[in-house]
């Protein structure tokens, strides 16, 4: 489904977009890793190729955000839309593209039945949470928690 | 997208669970390991789904603006008639495309590879029922004498060289085929069930979108492969080489061309609401669509050639090789033939273009240069011979290109008291192909 910012356009999620992905991220990151995104783009288009989306700038792909719906996880019994994935080209930042991505994923989770949307961040990218707190994500009662398995510390 | 099901009667999931005990023997393994390799995903469901939120006006055509039917005998008898052979070529694309799958499936070299081309056989085995629902579920007889029973068996008895379509009657060589088969034909498969989303019978344009969100990921598991391939090819591995994928894509892709019918037709479907789109404008947005999948196999390769040098660099690298092929690393990319090179059916029907649309005047001169570019496997096969003596009698005058444009290497069934029984009779169609108009039993 096309916005109507001129020369903009988000669709949905397909296998010929592994390689737009790899190098927006491997210009985010600096890191190359085409098989994380092969697998990850797989992943995405099996579970529900519809619900993740790519952002276009005059057919060329440079951004990308990718989700799907859930439900029973973390004794959370709600249909859950997930946010998990996603990137702007750096050179197409400030143009409202995480912002149309967002709002795409949002209602594409609204019509699936979706009762809230849920995400993880890295409380050290600090960009990244600015961006997820201005899209309208806010602090959850679920915590994060991790234990090291390396050694046993308890 | 909000899903209603719907199962099929009885007699006719016995029949295709017989097919499948004949020709998807996998089926109980990807069953078994199903949580294994789709962790979180839901269970294979062997089932119709129809999408509730099809529109209920024609979209396109004469009939714009009118309900959509949802009944044979509210089309019409032209536009059924039209329709039915539609649903039935698509059902024997299905089933066939398991047939195919099957004899190679064990050969690939890892696990993951071979549940997810057993994935793809599975949701094709749903396409199938889904296309047995259409027929069956629905009261045809305003434009057929055949039964529902008959239209199932009709498919069911299907082999690979009986199938409607031709690239569903070629055996696949290695797992090569499997995955590049995935890549480029069933890549025509999500443009056909595209257009017909749009579909003035309503049933059938329900079932497109189901359909169209599992294809998705078949053309995944044909991408993601090839990409691999090409990693490990780009650094030395011998098993799985370019030339090997070049060649399974020469031998798929005139195919798949040819799927979209005539490149002058489809104005019928057009006409008659069927699909937004005519057979060349969509062939066309098909063969682009591939000329990316080239480029981003290409990149695949030449960053593992060289992990040395910048992302923006080796871009610049590519594009120079495809400026001039013949420069220095050119050899060793992958293209993409030209759209009129092998072609059988269609504009450019036996008009002899080679590979990079060069034109050849001599059939031996041809013959020779389809011999440079597609695997030995293949070129000692049937469909070859076949494809050769058409040739031969064409440029000796004897044979007519509409005639020739029809001529297929066929098998038909002799008869049956069963789908798959061993009792089958195989014949070759009197005058067709390369036959001798001597039946002679396959099996």
């Amino acid at each position: 489904m096309a916005v109507s910012a001129p020369g903009v356009s988000v669709r949905p999620l397909t296998e010929l977009d592994i390689e737009s992905i790899t190098r927006i991220d491997e210009k985010v990151t600096g890191l190359y890793r085409p098989d994380f995104w092969e697998s990850r783009v797989a992943y995405y288009l099996r579970r529900d190729p519809e619900a993740s989306r790519v952002a276009e700038v005059n057919g060329e792909v440079v951004g990308f955000m990718l989700g799907d719906v859930r439900g029973g996880e973390f004794g959370l019994e709600e249909t859950s839309g997930w946010i998990e994935r996603f990137g702007v080209d750096p050179s197409q930042r400030g143009q409202g593209l995480g912002r149309k991505l967002f709002d795409e994923l949002a209602a594409y989770f609204r019509s699936a039945g979706a009762k809230s949307l849920r995400t993880l961040v890295d409380t050290r990218q600090a960009e990244t949470e600015k961006f997820l707190r201005a899209v309208g994500f806010e602090n959850s009662e679920l915590v994060a928690l991790e234990a090291p398995l390396d050694g046993d510390k308890r | 997208m909000k899903i209603d099901t719907a199962t099929l009667p009885k007699k006719y999931l016995d029949a295709i669970d017989h097919w499948c005990r004949h020709n998807f023997t996998d089926l109980p393994l990807l069953e078994k390991y199903w949580s294994k390799y789709f962790p979180n995903d839901d269970e294979f469901c062997l089932c119709a789904k129809l999408d509730v939120a099809t529109s209920k006006t024609v979209e396109v055509g004469d009939k714009r603006g009118e309900a959509k039917s949802e009944t044979p005998a509210e089309l019409g008898p032209e536009a059924a008639k039209h329709l039915l052979p539609i649903i039935r070529a698509q059902a024997s694309t299905e089933f066939g495309s398991i047939q195919q799958h099957q004899v190679t499936i064990d050969r690939a070299q890892n696990d993951q590879d071979r549940f997810w081309v057993l994935r793809v056989m599975a949701e094709e085995l749903r396409h199938g029922y889904q296309m047995f629902h259409l027929l069956t579920s629905r009261d045809w007889s305003s434009v057929t004498d055949v039964k529902p029973e008959d239209m199932v068996e009709d498919v069911l008895q299907m082999k690979t060289g009986s199938h409607v379509l031709e690239a569903f009657n070629l055996a696949y060589d290695s797992f090569v085929d499997n995955v590049v088969f995935a890549a480029v034909i069933d890549r025509v498969g999500k443009y056909q069930l595209t257009m017909q989303k749009v579909c003035a019978y309503r049933p059938f344009a329900q079932s497109m979108p189901p359909m169209l969100r599992e294809e998705a990921f078949h053309l995944a598991a044909g991408v993601v492969p090839m990409r691999r391939w090409m990693e490990s090819a780009a650094k030395g591995d011998p098993f799985v080489t370019v030339r090997g994928l070049q060649h399974s894509i020469n031998k798929w892709l005139p195919r798949g061309l040819e799927m979209f019918g005539d490149e002058r037709g489809g104005d019928t479907n057009v006409k008659l609401g069927f699909k937004d789109k005519k057979n060349l404008d969509a062939q066309t947005l098909y063969y682009k669509e591939l000329e990316r999948l080239v480029r981003d196999l290409n990149l695949r390769y030449l960053r593992a050639r060289h992990p040395e040098k910048s992302g923006e660099a080796i871009e610049g690298m590519l594009a120079k090789l495809v400026r001039d092929p013949s420069a220095k690393g050119g050899d060793e990319l992958l293209f993409l033939p030209h759209p009129h090179f092998f072609r059988r059916r269609g504009e450019p029907a036996y008009r002899m273009v080679g590979i990079r649309g060069e034109s050849f005047a001599s059939v031996d001169a041809y013959l020779a240069h389809l011999a440079e570019n597609l695997s030995e496997a293949y070129l000692a096969s049937r469909d070859m011979r076949g494809y050769a003596d058409t040739l031969r009698e064409l440029a000796a005058g004897t044979l007519t290109p509409e005639a020739a444009a029809k001529r297929a290497p066929k098998l038909e069934r002799q008869s049956s008291v069963c789908p798959c029984s061993k009792s089958v009779r195989w014949v070759e169609v009197n005058g067709n192909g390369n036959g001798n108009g001597k039946g002679h039993e396959r099996r």
